[in-house]
């Protein structure tokens, strides 16, 4: 691929969809687990976009709700991407009841929660997508992108930097609950064609 | 006589996969769908005594496809490939009728094993 196109490989992008479809899978079945729900699974969405399209798919995603945020840097045989995990805020009323929480939901607790759920579901997203393309992923630190915040302030400064990005998105839904979060994973330039290139294997 | 056997998944990605998993010397006649509505076609057709089926899929999932095998009492052996793992995911398609669960990624060893279970290879 040269580094101007913004096309994905039809062929790449199945796998991107399959081995997404994998991964979220396992992460479902973390949180599931862990909060004894059911987790509702999308097809999920793979896409290159620009930097300026991101922001609008992350609107549309959104609902226009207030949203808040926690991203987690990762790196593994040079590919390095950010995941991001975006709760509609109306998601914590119930996800304090799951977690069995009792108590007033302020911004420490609500940001705990949200802690607590990102560590689960990336880290097993993570790993059911290293494992499926045969490497490892280093994890950094989670970091609060905003709390009560519109979606564009969220990666209105992060993004600029990046020219175009491989999205996988993945929309969470709890039966029976009003929960809803966005699992997005973004990989930028130089590691989307390092990213094709370990895909690649899989078609052989 | 060759087994007819159906792949019914959304990529053709994990169809492949699924194809290369079967065991070699398994004598079928293998046909693949990629959504619920052409499996469905295709177990009509007679192509399908055993389908391996995926779940997430658009225009008829693989829940859509348990419900229209039983209501239309179809001849088929369904094994469900899917990557949701959940318990409930399990349990749901057991209670529609599926004869196994199998999680993705699919391995041979696995494919082997349940359908040795089930007598269908030797």
């Amino acid at each position: 691929m040269s580094d101007n196109e913004l096309v994905l490989d039809e062929e790449l992008r199945d796998v991107y969809q399959e081995v997404t479809n994998v991964a979220m899978g396992q992460a479902a079945d973390s949180l599931a687990r862990l909060l004894n729900v059911f987790v509702v699974l999308p097809i999920p969405n793979v896409n290159i976009l620009e930097a300026g399209e991101l922001q609008m798919a992350l609107q549309s995603a959104s609902d226009n709700e207030s949203v808040s945020a926690v991203c987690q840097g990762f790196i593994g045989k040079g590919v390095a991407g950010e995941a991001l995990l975006i709760f509609n805020d109306s998601s914590f009323q119930d996800i304090a009841k799951l977690m069995k929480y009792e108590g007033e939901i302020d911004d420490a607790v609500q940001l705990e929660l949200e802690m607590d759920i990102a560590s689960i579901l990336i880290g097993a997203f993570l790993n059911g997508l290293a494992e499926q393309l045969d490497m490892s992923f280093s994890q950094g630190h989670p970091v609060v992108l905003g709390q009560h915040c519109d979606i564009s302030e969220l990666i209105s400064s992060n993004s600029a930097r990046w020219s175009k990005v491989l999205t996988l998105e993945i929309n969470y839904t709890i039966k029976d609950y009003n929960i809803n979060c966005d699992l997005l994973l973004l990989f930028s330039d130089d590691s989307i064609d390092r990213l094709n290139e370990i895909a690649s294997y899989l078609l052989e | 006589m060759s087994t007819p056997v159906l792949i019914c998944d959304d990529s053709s990605f994990a169809r492949k996969q699924m194809a290369r998993a079967l065991p070699k010397e398994w004598d079928i006649e293998l046909s693949f769908a990629g959504n619920g509505q052409e499996a469905l076609e295709a177990i009509h057709e007679g192509k399908a005594d055993i389908l391996f089926l995926d779940l997430t899929m658009p225009i008829l999932d693989g829940y859509g496809v348990l419900e229209a095998i039983r209501a239309q009492d179809l001849p088929t052996m369904v094994i469900v490939v899917s990557g949701d793992i959940q318990p409930e995911a399990r349990e749901r398609v057991r209670g529609l009728g599926a004869l196994e669960f199998i999680k993705k990624p699919i391995t041979t060893d696995k494919i082997n094993e349940i359908l040795t279970a089930y007598g269908i290879i030797a």
